[in-house]
Parts: structure tokens; C-alpha cells; sequence
């Protein structure tokens, strides 16, 4: 076991070495001079010269990678040119919204996706089947910027149930807080019920037909009964994976509702940076992002070599 | 079996009713695209005026059609840089030695890294805005799906007897591959193509939609909406009919690529 988390955590190391070499990279390198960028193109030698040395552009791009690396390890981000403020206090500020965005749609989404995917599974080849598996590829294929605005003319402008531009920090107003997350959660649970629906599908089907699920009917079980004390246990571990996944991907797409839904979260930061061209601010988003992708990724590993008595008594090799 | 069916040929009939209004943008603009009238700004529908008109007075109706060129035209080149960088890179991966193999392949790791919609922002912030740089945005994060496609593939099919008889009649590796390999997994290929055809449009929408894509006053389905956003509670049709369309194309590619799955594989493929 030691031994897999270990493995699993050296390639989550090698990953995030390309992580911050590919965003180094296409961020700082692939632009071009940024002194001709800041200055134009009539710009005096000289003072092309001046910026880039104070700049530090005129040494190595290993140099300049391995500093940057070297401060970002130590939480220093640079500052923002926009905001003149720190990038990783204006990260973390904005980081609830995010959060919690991310916690509870992935939660919406897992528990309507087990539902269906159950239903689907005990009702494997009739009309409930296809049907389920038909609409939730439908739902998810939506894309989630018009959904919002039709959810925001019907909830917000016909019903009035959610204020249009409504969000109130949690430090002000926890109830008001929640009630600003429920329709843009909703909205980005949507787009991920159809692959977590199949998952958890598929994962059912196959427990279903195990030789153990078959003794269970002959000890007299009810199907329902057999499956939710027999089966989910081990179909549980493929959608863990996913949701994992799904969770640490959903992370980095907020940007969309948060911007729809007026919501001051990672997303909207990383929409400024780019509309702005604030290179420190875009560096410290994508790392951020990126490097919490691969941390959950590396988390879920772990979770479900605990849940997998398969990998947790070979120590990972299959 | 029946069912599968049904969504293969659901797709079929989303994708003509998009290639059709593709093909009509060729043919017949009822409006120029770009023609504003002040005095006839937020027109419900009407015969003159199909799905009505714009905040500009622009007609609907014309622009949708116009916006399913960039829509085909981006996602239809992005995937196809995408994919062919992407097979090409985890077939080097599959077929050299192990150091080598592992480091490439946690490359391709650390690009899944990057959710789809923040690796086209960041190269859209370094490239600029438009369509050509949306299709680069968007064909760099086709790169690692295709990768581990083509990367499994072939070290699944590395051992099957078809790979050893040629290999033991002196193919070389590239022939083996591409011969003898590519046919094997083009199944799986075009189903990943489809799906991955109907990410694209959304991805291209979502940044219009951001204001990064198809710039101002080019039509997109993403540009639309967002310009409706505006609007949308005073004007709410504004936002539908774009909409309607993207979802018509996102959905049609996705169940092509869900069908010809099924078809293919059966009730495995959901297994």
C-alpha cells in the first residue's frame, strides 16, 4: 500500500513538473519580448535594454523558470498589475466561491447520477434504460452559458425565486450566500451527469451480473436489497474515480456561470488576467489551478486504493 | 439493440439540420450579416424577419447561419490538428523505450492538467483573439485525449497475433502502425472524433461567449448569446434561438458519437 501511495506520488510530482514548465512557458516564453510588449515597437534600444534587465528578461529562460518555480514552491505569485495586489491574497479571497461552487455541484450531481444510474441498471434493457441514458446525454451536451441565461430569465426574472446579480459574501450572510450558489450549481452539475450516470451505470450492470449478486438472489435477497448491500460496495470504486476527476476538472471550468451569474470567483480572476494581460495574475491562476487538478487526482488515487481491496493488497500492480 | 439505433440516428438528423443551415449560408442570406437598422431593433419574429432582430436591428435568422461557418470551421480544424498531434505523440510514447515512455506520457498527464476551458483562455491571453487562434486554443487541449487513445491502442494491440504475424513477415514499426494498427482502432477513433467535434463548438461558443473568440461584429453562436446577455430579462427571444442551434450541434455530434459506439460495440460499450 505504502509503496502504491508512494509510486503515485512521484508521477504526481513528475506531472506537475510539466504542469509548471508547460504554463512557465506558453505564459512567459511563447508571447515573445515582453519589453517590446510594454514599450512598442519604436522603443529606443536602450530602453528596451533598461526594462529587460530590470525585468530580468535578459538572463536564461532556465534562470528565470527555476526562480519563478523557486518562488511560486514558496507562495510567492508576484503581484498583480492589475488589482496592485499580491496574486495569492487575491487568490485565496476568491477561493470560496469557487469552492464551494465546485463541493456542491459535484455533490447535485453525484447524487442525481447514482439515482439514475440505479434506476437505469435495475431496469437494464427496457424503455426506463434508454430513456434515462438518451436524456442525461441531452441534458449534458446543453451548453452551460445558454442555460444560465434562460435559468436567469425564469428563476430570477419570471419566479423572482433568486435575486438577478445577487451574491452576498458568506461573512455577510451565510443563508443569502448558499441561495446565490443553488441555480449556478445546478447548472454545472448538469454538464456532468451524463459521464457520471454512465459510470455509475455501468459499474451497477456489471455487479449485478457478478456470481455474488447471483448467490444473494439464490439466499432469497430482493434484487434492490442485494444491490445496495452487496453491489454498491463494489461498484462503488470506477465512479469514485470519476468523481474525483470530474471534481478537480469542474474546479478550473467555473468561469462560465461565474461570469453569467456575477459570482467573484477563481473564474472571473482568470477571465480578468486574460482580458487584461496580467501576466503575473494569469501565471498565478493557471498554476493554481492546475497544480490543485493534479492534487486531487492524486487524492483520489489514494481513495480508491483504500476502497479497492484489488489494489491495495498488490500494491498497484495489475 | 433498438435504441442504440435511435441515437445514432438522432445524431444523423441534428447534424444535417446543422449542415443544412451551413449549406443555406451559402446560398441565401435572407439579410447581410452585419446590416443594422435602428428602427427595428428587438422584432419578434415575423416573415420579414424569421427569428426577429437584434439589439442592432441586425436579423437573427442571418446571423445563426453565418455562425454555423465558424462553429463547423473551428471545431472541425482544431480537432484535426488536435488529433493528429495527439496520435502521433502517444504512438511515440507506446513504441519507445520505457524512459522515455513514462516521461512523455506524464507530459500528456500535465496537459489533461489543464481543464479544456482554462487552456484556451491561457493561449487565447498569449495569442490574441480570433478564429484562427481560437482553432490553436482549442486544438491544444484535443492533444492528450488523443494521445491516450492512440497510446492504449497500441499497447493493446501490441500483442495480438495479426501485429506478430506482420512484424514476423519484417514489417517495419511505422508500417505496422499505420497499416495494420490504424484500421484496427479507427472505430474507436471516429467516435472520439465525433465527441470530441462537439466539445469543440461548445469550446469555441464558450470563448466568443467570453469575449475572447470571434470578435465583434463577426457572427458566432458564443458571441450572440453573450451580446443577448444584455438584454435577456427585457428580450429574452434574443437569447434562445442561438442557443437552440449550439445545442442542436453539440448534441448531434455527441449522439453520433454515442451511437456509432453502440453500434459498434454493443451493450459493451457502456461496460
Amino acid at each position: 500500500m505504502l509503496k502504491y501511495i508512494l509510486k503515485r506520488f512521484l508521477s504526481s510530482l513528475a506531472v506537475l513538473f510539466f504542469v509548471t514548465l508547460i504554463t512557465f512557458f506558453v505564459i512567459s516564453v511563447l508571447p515573445g519580448d515582453q519589453a517590446i510588449l510594454a514599450l512598442g515597437l519604436d522603443a529606443t534600444q536602450e530602453s528596451l535594454d533598461a526594462l529587460r534587465s530590470s525585468l530580468g528578461l535578459d538572463r536564461p529562460f532556465l534562470v528565470r523558470y527555476l526562480e519563478w518555480l523557486f518562488s511560486a514552491i514558496r507562495f510567492d505569485l508576484g503581484t498583480s498589475s492589475v488589482y496592485g495586489e499580491r496574486v495569492i491574497n487575491l487568490i485565496v479571497s476568491r477561493l470560496p466561491v469557487t469552492f464551494f461552487l465546485t463541493l456542491f455541484s459535484i455533490i447535485i450531481a453525484s447524487l442525481i447520477s447514482a439515482a439514475l444510474g440505479l434506476i437505469a441498471s435495475l431496469n437494464k434493457g427496457r424503455v426506463a434504460d434508454g430513456a434515462i441514458r438518451t436524456t442525461v446525454l441531452a441534458i449534458s451536451s446543453l451548453p452551460s452559458f445558454w442555460i444560465s441565461l434562460l435559468c436567469l430569465v425564469f428563476f430570477c426574472g419570471k419566479l423572482k425565486w433568486f435575486p438577478v446579480n445577487g451574491y452576498t459574501a458568506p461573512s455577510v450572510n451565510v443563508f443569502e450566500f448558499i441561495r446565490s450558489m443553488v441555480l449556478p450549481s445546478f447548472i454545472l452539475a448538469f454538464g456532468e451527469i451524463a459521464l457520471m450516470t454512465r459510470m455509475f451505470y455501468s459499474s451497477l450492470v456489471r455487479s449485478l451480473s457478478d456470481d455474488y449478486m447471483i448467490a444473494c438472489e439464490v439466499k432469497g435477497l430482493s434484487r434492490l436489497r442485494a444491490l445496495i448491500h452487496y453491489g454498491v460496495r463494489s461498484a462503488i470504486i470506477a465512479p469514485i474515480t470519476l468523481i474525483g476527476n470530474q471534481a478537480a476538472k469542474l474546479f478550473g471550468g467555473t468561469v462560465i456561470v461565474e461570469t453569467v451569474f456575477s459570482l467573484p470567483g477563481i473564474g472571473r480572476l482568470l477571465l480578468v488576467s486574460v482580458e487584461q494581460h496580467d501576466i503575473a495574475l494569469l501565471e498565478g491562476v493557471v498554476l493554481f489551478i492546475t497544480v490543485m487538478v493534479v492534487l486531487m487526482n492524486f487524492l483520489t488515487d489514494i481513495a480508491v486504493a483504500l476502497a479497492d481491496p484489488l489494489i491495495r493488497l498488490s500494491g498497484g500492480e495489475k | 439493440m433498438k435504441k442504440h439505433k435511435f441515437t445514432l440516428y438522432f445524431g444523423i438528423l441534428l447534424i444535417s439540420i446543422i449542415l443544412i443551415l451551413f449549406f443555406i449560408s451559402f446560398i441565401y442570406l435572407p439579410y447581410p450579416v452585419e446590416e443594422m437598422n435602428i428602427k427595428g431593433r428587438f422584432l419578434p419574429p415575423s416573415k420579414a424577419h424569421l427569428l426577429g432582430t437584434d439589439h442592432f436591428g441586425r436579423d437573427i435568422f442571418s446571423r445563426v447561419l453565418v455562425s454555423t461557418r465558424s462553429a463547423l470551421a473551428v471545431s472541425v480544424s482544431s480537432v484535426f490538428i488536435g488529433s493528429v498531434c495527439g496520435l502521433i505523440l502517444g504512438a511515440i510514447a507506446a513504441l519507445s523505450p520505457v524512459a522515455i515512455e513514462s516521461i512523455l506520457m506524464r507530459f500528456v498527464d500535465a496537459l489533461m492538467a489543464f481543464p479544456g476551458i482554462l487552456s484556451a483562455m491561457m493561449l487565447s491571453a498569449v495569442l490574441g483573439k480570433g478564429v484562427i487562434n481560437a482553432s490553436i486554443a482549442i486544438a491544444f487541449f484535443m492533444v492528450p485525449v488523443f494521445a491516450r487513445l492512440s497510446y492504449s491502442m497500441i499497447l493493446e494491440n501490441r500483442k495480438k497475433g495479426y501485429v506478430k504475424a506482420a512484424r514476423s513477415y519484417g514489417a517495419s514499426t511505422i508500417r505496422l502502425v499505420v497499416f495494420h494498427m490504424l484500421p484496427d482502432m479507427i472505430t474507436r477513433l471516429i467516435t472520439q472524433l465525433s465527441t470530441s467535434i462537439g466539445t469543440a463548438i461548445l469550446t469555441e461558443s464558450s470563448l466568443s461567449f467570453l469575449g475572447l473568440g470571434i470578435q465583434p461584429p463577426g457572427a458566432s453562436l458564443g458571441l450572440m448569446l453573450s451580446e443577448a446577455k444584455g438584454y435577456v430579462l427585457t428580450y429574452p427571444s434574443q437569447a434562445i434561438w442561438p442557443g437552440l442551434v449550439l445545442a442542436i450541434a453539440v448534441l448531434g455530434f455527441c449522439m453520433l458519437g454515442d451511437g456509432i459506439n453502440s453500434l459498434l460495440h454493443g451493450e459493451k460499450s457502456y461496460e
